[in-house]
Parts: structure tokens; sequence; C-alpha cells
């Protein structure tokens, strides 16, 4: 299954645009977390902890998905091939993983919400509770950097997959 | 000494590059897989809330903790 020059464009930009789309915005949920982390202004803290959750669900969730999907299509849809190439492989095992802990790690992401909104819980609370995200979104930017680097760099590496359906080709 | 033309019947060899970042990957899943036993398998949100708020067994968070709050914004 080949995709035409023009739906490949058109896949490549949406792919690109979605997975880089997904890097800048852990990395402004990085930030966000530091912040909650850092600051001693208990509004800023709790309002960072809202603003973490609504940019899991409309900017995380989503961009995950399409960059998951677009780089299926844009896999399946040319030579690449979804396991006949290392990088690909790599590429597409981080994605998942990524978007599994991502999806799991929502329901944590509304709790910390919920602490920020009750106004029983004090600032230093609410730092405690900061760590995590500033761990679980700086270990996410290492693993999209990665995935960035592996499809600018494409290093080489066919999968005995790859192999035998070269040989055969 | 002649080189030894490739086995074309063989799998082409491993990349180093492979090598390590499969070594890593399993580094990692182990690393995980010890956290999750050392800390009873529990990784849930409570796991994250500093141990003098955490709530006692049974008892639940109220819901201003609990619900969604997307629409509180």
């Amino acid at each position: 299954m080949t995709m035409t020059p023009g739906l490949h464009k058109f896949a490549l930009t949406a792919h690109i645009t979605s997975s880089v789309g997904w890097l800048g915005a852990v990395a402004g949920f990085l930030a966000l977390a530091i912040a909650a982390l850092t600051s001693q202004d208990d509004e800023l803290v709790r309002a960072a902890f809202l603003v973490m959750e609504l940019i899991g669900w409309f900017a995380l969730v989503p961009l995950s998905f399409a960059s998951l999907l677009t780089g299926l299509v844009q896999s399946l849809g040319t030579k690449w091939g979804l396991v006949r190439h290392y990088w690909v492989l790599f590429k597409l095992l981080i994605t998942v993983v990524s978007t599994i802990i991502l999806l799991a790690y929502m329901e944590t992401l509304s709790y910390l919400a919920g602490a920020a909104a009750d106004t029983t819980s004090s600032t230093a609370d609410l730092h405690g509770l900061a760590r995590s995200p500033v761990l679980h979104s700086g270990a996410a930017l290492l693993a999209l950097l990665v995935a960035t680097t592996l499809s600018v760099y494409k290093p080489k590496g066919i999968t005995p997959y790859g192999w035998r359906k070269q040989r055969t080709s | 000494m002649a080189d030894v033309p490739p086995d074309l019947n063989s799998n082409p060899p491993t990349p180093r590059w492979v090598k390590v970042f499969g070594i890593i990957g399993i580094v990692l899943v182990l690393l995980f897989g010890i956290i999750k036993l050392a800390g009873g398998g529990n990784h849930g949100p409570g796991r994250h809330m500093p141990s003098g708020s955490v709530p006692a067994n049974g008892e639940t968070l109220p819901a201003s903790v609990t619900g969604p709050h997307i629409h509180q914004l």
C-alpha cells in the first residue's frame, strides 16, 4: 500500500504537526509543573494544577492519539513499513508506551486539580504533589525528544522481518 | 585473508544502537517493576499525596477533590 505524493505530503505534515505539537505541549506542561513545585504564590500554584489538567485533556491526549494514528498511516503507507526498520519500531514503542502512561496518569491529574480546587489544602501540600508531574513530564519530554531524533536521523538497521520482505520483493 | 561474503540466508547483524536502546528499555522496565513492587503495586493518585494529606483507608475524599474540575475554571 503506497500513498500518492500529494497524500504522502499531507500525511507527513499531519504527523510532524501532531508529534512536534505533543512535544511542545509537554514542554509547556513541564513549565507549569515546575512553577507549581517552586512558586510561593498560592494562587499561582493552584492555577497551575488546574491548567495542567486542562492541557492534559485538551492538548496532550488528543495530540498523542493524533501522533500515533498519523504515524501508523505514515509508516504503513510508505516504503518504511511499521516493523521493517528498527527506528520506526522504536518510535512506535515510544509513542504507544507514552500514550498508555499518559492515559493512566490523567486520573492523577484530575486528582491533583481536585486538591488544588479544595481550599482546605495548603500550599505546602500542593508543593509536595507537584513532584510527580515534574517527574512524569520530564520523562515524557525525554522520550519524545528521542522519538523526534530517530525521525530525523533514521539510523540504519533492518529487522529480520524487514530483511525477509526486502529479499522477497 | 579474503573477505567472507555475507550469508544471504541469515538475518542481518543487529546494529549497536539497537542493542543499546534495547538494554536501556529493559533496564527501564525492570526499574518500573521494582518501583511498583516496592510501592506495593500502588501507583495511583494517592501515591503522590503527602503522607499527612492522604485520607485513611475507606475514607472518601470530598467531592471537591475527587470530582472533575474542568468546569470550575
